[in-house]
């Protein structure tokens, strides 16, 4: 019997446990899966976020004028499973902790996050390519110096000559 | 009297729940909405029932699986009007990882108005939360 009043004395000194969510904050616990952020300047193109996205959200294909790549992840089909993240290799996508989810149906098709990748021309030959990001230079080399850094604004054709010349 | 119903009517939407074939994630998630004081939804005035004939808000989960798809659409229909409805989880919205499949007749908004849309895989109770407030909103002006 004690044991009960202690335990009902100490509860309502504690006041309610109800999250007083809608009409105040909230919590958000450490590394909540939610809504899907994409950098486009990290981004290489490699098209791997879009082969391994179980819920076919990504797609990453050509604009019209051929002036560079769109990449289009649709949230109404992303399971939130993390699997782009794990296997970007320059984490241009990086899943935030955002939740708000909820949305108008007028908005269903719209409810996409984008991104573009302009091309850029190839120092040498002056072919369009995607641009190269830094981050990737990071994961092939320990140290990035000069010369690494000029092959960066090289097409991949121009980059094999130089490399056995 | 019928301005006095449709005053109070306002302040307690009820919930009614479908679930056209999920994998019970989301409802699961809907349980605990309702039904713990964490995120307890009758703060908004709402309250689940368990016939369609008393619903004003309803939440369907799952991709409607072409086994299901009959007695969905007649519950649906069983449900007076004016009614709001409420997607739970990306698989009513758009099929999710089951999309393409021959066993599921989805996305639901083919045979049924749908209002909100509430993706995630399942989503958070605070988005569900989120989803039942937007549809509180569209129920005001049903009334």
């Amino acid at each position: 019997m004690s044991s009960f009043l202690k335990i009902a004395i100490r509860n309502l000194l504690k006041g309610p446990s109800t999250d007083p969510y809608p009409f105040g904050e909230t919590f958000v616990p450490k590394g909540l899966r939610g809504k899907i952020k994409y950098n486009a300047k990290a981004c290489v193109a490699c098209r791997m976020c879009e082969h391994v996205c179980a819920g076919g959200a990504i797609q990453i294909r050509e604009v019209a004028d051929k002036s560079g790549l769109e990449f289009i992840l649709w949230h109404n089909t992303c399971a939130f499973c993390g699997l782009c993240e794990h296997y970007c290799p320059t984490k241009a996508i990086r899943l935030t902790e955002d939740y708000h989810t909820a949305h108008r149906q007028e908005d269903k098709y719209r409810y996409v996050e984008k991104g573009f990748i302009k091309y850029v021309n190839c120092a040498r030959c002056a072919t369009p390519m995607v641009p190269i990001a830094f981050e990737l230079l990071n994961v092939a080399h320990d140290q990035v110096n000069e010369d690494i850094e000029k092959l960066r604004h090289l097409c991949p054709k121009c980059r094999q000559e130089r490399a056995l010349r | 009297m019928k301005k006095l119903l449709q005053k109070i009517a306002k302040k307690s939407p009820w919930l009614y729940r479908i679930n056209a074939g999920s994998c019970n994630g989301c409802d699961v998630e809907l349980a605990t909405t309702a039904c713990i004081p964490r995120y307890d939804i009758e703060r908004l005035g709402c309250k689940y029932c368990g016939s369609p004939k008393h619903a004003d808000i309803v939440l369907i989960t799952g991709p409607l699986t072409a086994r299901v798809k009959e007695k969905v659409l007649r519950l649906y229909d069983e449900i007076p009007d004016p009614k709001v409805t409420v997607a739970i989880g990306v698989c009513p919205i758009s099929g999710g990882v089951f999309r393409d499949s021959y066993a599921i007749t989805g996305p639901i908004d083919n045979f049924i108005p749908v209002d909100v849309n509430v993706p995630g895989c399942p989503p958070r109770p605070q988005a569900i939360i989120d989803g039942i407030v937007e549809a509180i909103k569209i129920w005001e002006t049903r009334l």
